[in-house]
């Protein structure tokens, strides 16, 4: 239990020797067509089963369960909450000068109302894993703010819980991942959650202004938290883009020059880097917008080198010397053996994040095949 | 006047969401739901909705397997999550974990440990993982049913199938039954509101393999209770019918879920 709690950065690095390191590193780095274990294009996300509103109890839920057996449930409750304005703001809305201020926190929302927690077996929730994915997905969420003024979401999701200026709507996401960590399960989490909230409804508001909330009780009138495309509407496709979207997080590595997108365990256990990379979709233009980026720690730092022959004391002799010679690695700007694993050090050029961030980004690209994939989900 | 089962059941002889007293609520359950454990299950007893998942019986986290009892025979861990948001309103919990699932967890694990056939898995653990995602009512009954699906789906031998049930009486039932005026009712499967109100009891049941020359003569099948757990105050002269209607509702669950069981090697 103690070493699996240490796990903090990209989860179990799973047990490969240093050859075995090496052939995988070699085939995934292979110019322009990396092989994966699995067979899967660069850009191939694993076959999945998706489902919403599977738990009456809550406003929306999903689930997702990838081919390899990990599932995960999200839940998602909403309360409302009385908005409790700051002595600060209070003050300075006496005095008449901050009188914007003040209103761009009863009217903006704020983004502790959001408030996310996963539970994965085997942690407790305030281990290191759960805690850095949960502020992970939720940062993004909250940071989405949308641009268009005329919508429904000025200042996106936190916007949306604003009830009045003395009430708003506390959301809580819980997320149960059902199986052991396989892979890093951030892009499963992120997947399931961005579905849950597409189906969250919220119930319709009937009083007006100021007036304490006051809500109908009839939930086939609820609204939902992200408003959807009616059905009415001709062009589907257009109408879709208008709308403001939970954002995805999508999990991505870089192996020598190439690019990999829902990396497996393996995969990930030779990456020269893994990037977090939260995409949603731009309410005004329609196509994606990126909203963070974070670096998640590479496990193949922690891995056992390989002995190159030359350097192998019961190998001395064995083997011509000019066999194995150091050669410059263009990706990592360091010298090693073809062959042989060397732990990657960190860092990443440059050109290579831009790379990611364009593939996930492009018209057509991958996070547009995402986020299509997750609309097309039956939400009823 | 207000909705709870002591004033209203008197009068209509039903319960609040409809049942009679001997009813139990819809029960739905599936196997094989992940396939990545050894064995799996979804349960549902009315709005009570319980994932389990079985990982082993594989070779136990050095330093706890040779502990007590580790060479003897497997050792059974229960890990039970009771998911925020599977009340009404949104509970927080400190720690990962409270007061209710540690115990469910507790019973669980001393209910499977002497249920399954532990010695064929010398210096094993079983791992049983418990997901409750909507709470209402009977959470112990709900996860013990789970559970003995999880462990059919994983192959994990036992003498029979582990059923499990909840009674209850109509009213507070705190003084001595009166024979000739018996005016409370005994009922089968607590939903939450009743849980709350009235005292609640725990049956679970099993039957034992038919072995050697008692195969043949004993067609009812011998019964045996093997948890039993209340935490409310009753007057004993009501436990003997509270029994017998939690035992005829294992039986009656013993049935459905075989039939669940069956099913699916079908398909």
């Amino acid at each position: 239990m103690s070493n699996q709690r240490q796990a903090s950065s990209a989860s179990q690095v799973p047990h490969l020797s240093p050859a075995e390191l090496s052939y995988l590193y070699t085939s995934l780095s292979l110019p322009k067509t990396p092989i994966r274990p699995d067979g899967r294009s660069p850009t191939q996300f694993r076959p999945l089963t998706a489902e919403t509103n599977i738990l009456p109890g809550t406003n929306g839920s999903a689930r997702i369960g990838f081919a390899d057996g990990t599932q995960a449930i999200v839940g998602v409750k909403a309360e409302v909450e009385k908005t409790i304005l700051s002595n600060e703001t209070l003050a300075r809305n006496d005095g008449g000068v901050g009188g914007e201020q003040e209103g761009s926190a009863a009217v903006g929302g704020h983004g502790s109302w959001v408030q996310m927690s996963i539970e994965i077996p085997g942690f407790r929730d305030d281990d290191a894993l759960p805690v850095f994915l949960s502020e992970m997905m939720r940062e993004s969420l909250v940071g989405a703010v949308g641009t268009d003024e005329t919508s429904d979401m000025t200042g996106g999701l936190k916007g949306r819980l604003v009830i009045n200026k003395r009430w708003h709507w506390r959301l809580y996401i819980d997320v149960l991942l059902l199986s052991q960590p396989l892979a890093y399960p951030l892009p499963l989490l992120s997947l399931t959650t961005h579905l849950a909230l597409l189906s969250t409804k919220l119930p319709k508001l009937k009083s007006q202004g100021e007036e304490d909330p006051f809500f109908d009780d009839d939930w086939a009138v609820a609204e939902y938290l992200y408003p959807r495309p009616s059905l009415s509407s001709g062009a589907k496709s257009s109408a879709r883009s208008s709308f403001v979207r939970p954002p995805v997080t999508l999990l991505v590595i870089s192996v020598g020059e190439n690019i990999i997108f829902d990396p497996n365990r393996e995969e990930i256990a030779v990456a020269d880097a893994v990037l977090a990379i939260s995409i949603t979709r731009d309410s005004e233009a329609g196509n994606l917008k990126l909203l963070s980026i974070r670096t998640v720690d590479p496990p193949s730092r922690l891995t056992q080198p390989g002995v190159p022959n030359s350097e192998n004391v019961s190998m001395l002799g064995a083997v011509a010397p000019t066999e194995d010679v150091a050669v410059l690695n263009p990706a990592t700007g360091e010298e090693e053996v073809p062959g042989v694993w060397r732990p990657r050090r960190g860092g990443v050029k440059r050109s290579v994040i831009a790379e990611m961030v364009k593939t996930a980004l492009k018209k057509g690209g991958v996070g547009e095949e995402v986020l299509e994939g997750l609309e097309g989900v039956e939400v009823s | 006047m207000p909705l709870d089962t002591s004033t209203t059941y008197p009068l209509t002889k039903l319960r609040l969401d409809g049942r009679r007293w001997n009813e139990l609520r819809l029960i739905q359950a599936q196997i094989s739901t992940n396939p990545a454990s050894s064995g799996s299950s979804y349960l549902s007893m009315g709005n009570t909705a319980i994932m389990c998942s079985v990982h082993g019986p594989a070779e136990g986290r050095r330093g706890e397997a040779s502990g007590s009892g580790g060479s003897a025979g497997a050792i059974v861990e229960v890990d039970v999550n009771v998911a925020g948001f599977s009340g009404v309103d949104r509970k927080r919990r400190a720690g990962g974990s409270d007061k209710q699932s540690s115990r469910i967890a507790t019973t669980l694990r001393s209910a499977f440990q002497s249920h399954l056939h532990t010695y064929l898995y010398p210096h094993s653990t079983i791992s049983i993982h418990v997901s409750v995602l909507s709470a209402d009512g009977s959470l112990l009954a709900a996860a013990i049913n789970a559970c003995t699906l999880a462990l059919v789906d994983a192959g994990i031998p036992m003498p029979g199938l582990l059923t499990s049930c909840t009674a209850g009486m109509s009213g507070s039932a705190s003084t001595p039954r009166d024979p000739r005026n018996d005016e409370l009712d005994p009922l089968l499967d607590l939903s939450l509101p009743e849980e709350q109100e009235l005292p609640v009891l725990t049956v679970g049941t099993t039957t034992s393999v038919p072995v050697g020359e008692n195969n043949m003569d004993e067609e009812e099948g011998d019964m045996k209770v093997a948890v039993l757990t209340m935490d409310s105050k009753l007057h004993y002269s009501y436990m003997e019918t509270m029994l017998a209607v939690g035992i005829d509702g294992c039986n009656q669950i013993r049935e459905l879920l075989e039939g669940v069981i069956k099913g699916s090697s079908r398909a």
